[in-house]
């Protein structure tokens, strides 16, 4: 790479910032100029037909007694607490079950994939025949004598139900994640805790999640921006309902902007939303960093 | 010995199969009930999955309730302007953060990482408001231009030019060629299997997104297929066998897609996100 100081042949000081022009515009138009907009709508009221009114912090101090922004908040933790487990960790499983050498792998990594190239709203509609109440699953349920469970009407069901669409919908991706670390772990540290007596297990916890922390530190911030976003399978899967059980931070920004027209105050929640996230990243980056040192 | 390792490898595949039927028996599923015929029960104890005959009336139905064809020509409209568009700006951008050396070079990096940590929903709402500034409402730029800027797109075609040897640039420098020369005519062909990998991954993504096109959208002639399915269970009076069979519809070209470059989806896929 050539120093800053010698010009290169055929560079000048203006070449980088021509290349990145279009990417600059874009980001400008598309990111930037609707942040500072979504920030100054925060501070504001505003419902598309009268002019925009700047509130200070009206809308935060409305935030703070509001029921169901509490209800929000808490049901995108519950998303996030239930949507760990099936995305950082069955996964790895996953990831270990297809990492052998067996004819006709690759078709099965292949299957285990399909659900995440397919539309949220396909994935919906799949589901409902599977969970109807006379659908496969509780007729499951009947065998043992369960059930029936309405998986999307009940308002203890509802959350879990979408949570683990959402997951199965993305465990495909963390597997392939999880292959590629496995396939850079050294196979002769495994093979000698094999020949040295360990058993499975002690093989998974002593040799492979330690080779693995790099990519574990990927698979958590992903699983937890993804959980925090979840938006569009509550959207496709219940509208928040039924009486609120999946209303998430997600949902109740689009139903309060494009439902309620309060710009304003949705855009107040969004920026909750923001900080929430931009703290998880900084909080992966710091534990990540700490570790390397 | 032999014998043990033959069980050992009938059990696995058994493992294999069971996992694999959790993942596309849903679909196969919503395959069963697209076929039936209005005979036959869709739900019920026990299941009756299979199609007596299958009839491909439903598929008929679904294409005539609403404009799949439309909105199937949509979604190609959307996937062929803004791939395209979507890999020439992520390399021309991902260029200059690899291989010029500029001040503030990492802060730019950094900007345009960034985006990543938007959250889409509280995009939604001015994105909404500048579509209407700028006149945009309810148009195919509209669907296509918050499309054609990503940070995973950005990140990986920077890593791919800076793994280009300094020699294979530094050749065609000596001959004279400008920036742009060396980037069009050299550094983008290496960095082919990189793009590839972006189209497909843009592809998936343009296809399936519906949320934003159903917000900026008023006329149902623009609609791309996922908001398509969005409308049609929307539809009173749609038969449960008819939905299934206009899903399978909006399925059919990714899953063909997939199957005939799933090779180079999945050895790409993990290392990619990895890094």
């Amino acid at each position: 790479m050539p120093g800053l100081s010698g010009r290169v042949v055929g560079q000048h000081w203006y070449t980088p910032y021509l290349f990145m022009l279009p990417g600059l515009l874009m980001y400008a138009a598309m990111f930037a100029w609707p942040a500072v907009i979504a920030i100054q709508l925060a501070f504001s009221d505003y419902d598309i037909v009268s002019p925009v009114r700047w509130t200070g912090l009206d809308n935060f101090a409305t935030l703070a007694h509001d029921p169901r922004f509490f209800l929000a908040l808490r049901n995108s933790l519950l998303f996030l607490v239930m949507f760990l487990p099936l995305t950082v960790v069955a996964p790895l499983f996953l990831a270990m079950l297809v990492n052998v050498k067996l004819r006709g792998i690759q078709a099965f990594r292949m299957l285990y994939y399909l659900p995440v190239i397919t539309s949220m709203v396909a994935v919906a509609v799949a589901w409902r025949y599977v969970f109807d109440r006379e659908g496969v699953v509780n007729w499951l349920l009947g065998l043992a004598g369960l059930g029936p469970i309405d998986f999307l009407l009940d308002r203890a069901w509802a959350l879990p139900t979408v949570v683990l669409l959402e997951g199965w919908k993305n465990m495909g991706l963390f597997m392939m994640i999880y292959l590629a670390g496995l396939q850079a772990v050294p196979t002769d540290q495994v093979e000698a805790a094999r020949i040295d007596g360990a058993n499975a297990r002690q093989r998974l916890r002593h040799v492979i999640v330690p080779a693995l922390l790099p990519t574990f530190a990927v698979t958590l911030i992903l699983s937890m921006l993804e959980a925090m976003k979840a938006f569009e399978s509550v959207y496709v899967l219940t509208r928040g309902g039924p009486l609120d059980s999946t209303l998430t931070l997600g949902y109740y920004i689009w139903s309060k902007a494009f439902q309620d027209y309060d710009m304003g105050y949705a855009s107040a929640v969004g920026l909750v939303l923001w900080a929430i996230m931009i703290v998880i990243a900084a909080a992966n980056l710091v534990v990540t960093r700490r570790r390397d040192r | 010995m032999a014998t043990r390792r033959t069980v050992r490898r009938i059990g696995l595949y058994v493992l294999l199969f069971a996992v694999a039927a959790l993942f596309v028996g849903p679909f196969l599923i919503l395959l069963s009930s697209a076929t039936k015929s209005a005979a036959q029960d869709v739900f019920g104890f026990p299941p009756d999955l299979i199609p007596r005959p299958p009839v491909l009336d439903w598929f008929k139905e679904a294409w005539t309730t609403v404009p799949f064809a439309r909105f199937l020509v949509n979604s190609l409209i959307y996937v062929g302007v803004t791939v395209p568009i979507y890999l020439i700006v992520s390399a021309l951008t991902a260029y200059p953060l690899a291989r010029i050396a500029f001040r503030g070079r990492s802060l730019f990096f950094m900007l345009f990482l960034s985006i990543m940590f938007l959250p889409g929903e509280l995009m939604l709402i001015p994105r909404f408001l500048v579509m209407g500034q700028l006149g945009l409402t309810d148009t195919f730029a509209s669907v296509i231009l918050p499309a054609i800027l990503s940070s995973l797109g950005i990140f990986l075609l920077r890593q791919a030019f800076a793994q280009i040897p300094d020699e294979v640039v530094e050749a065609a420098r000596v001959d004279g060629a400008n920036e742009f020369a060396i980037f069009w005519r050299i550094a983008v062909p290496i960095v082919a299997p990189t793009l590839a990998v972006l189209a497909i991954l843009g592809f998936v993504s343009v296809w399936n997104s519906f949320i934003w096109p159903m917000i900026t959208l008023t006329s149902q002639s623009k609609f791309p297929v996922a908001l398509g399915i969005a409308y049609l269970t929307g539809v009173s009076g749609t038969d449960v066998r008819g939905l299934a069979a206009g899903t399978v519809i909006s399925l059919l070209p990714i899953v063909v897609i997939f199957l005939l470059l799933q090779k180079r989806i999945l050895n790409s896929m993990g290392g990619a996100v990895k890094g």
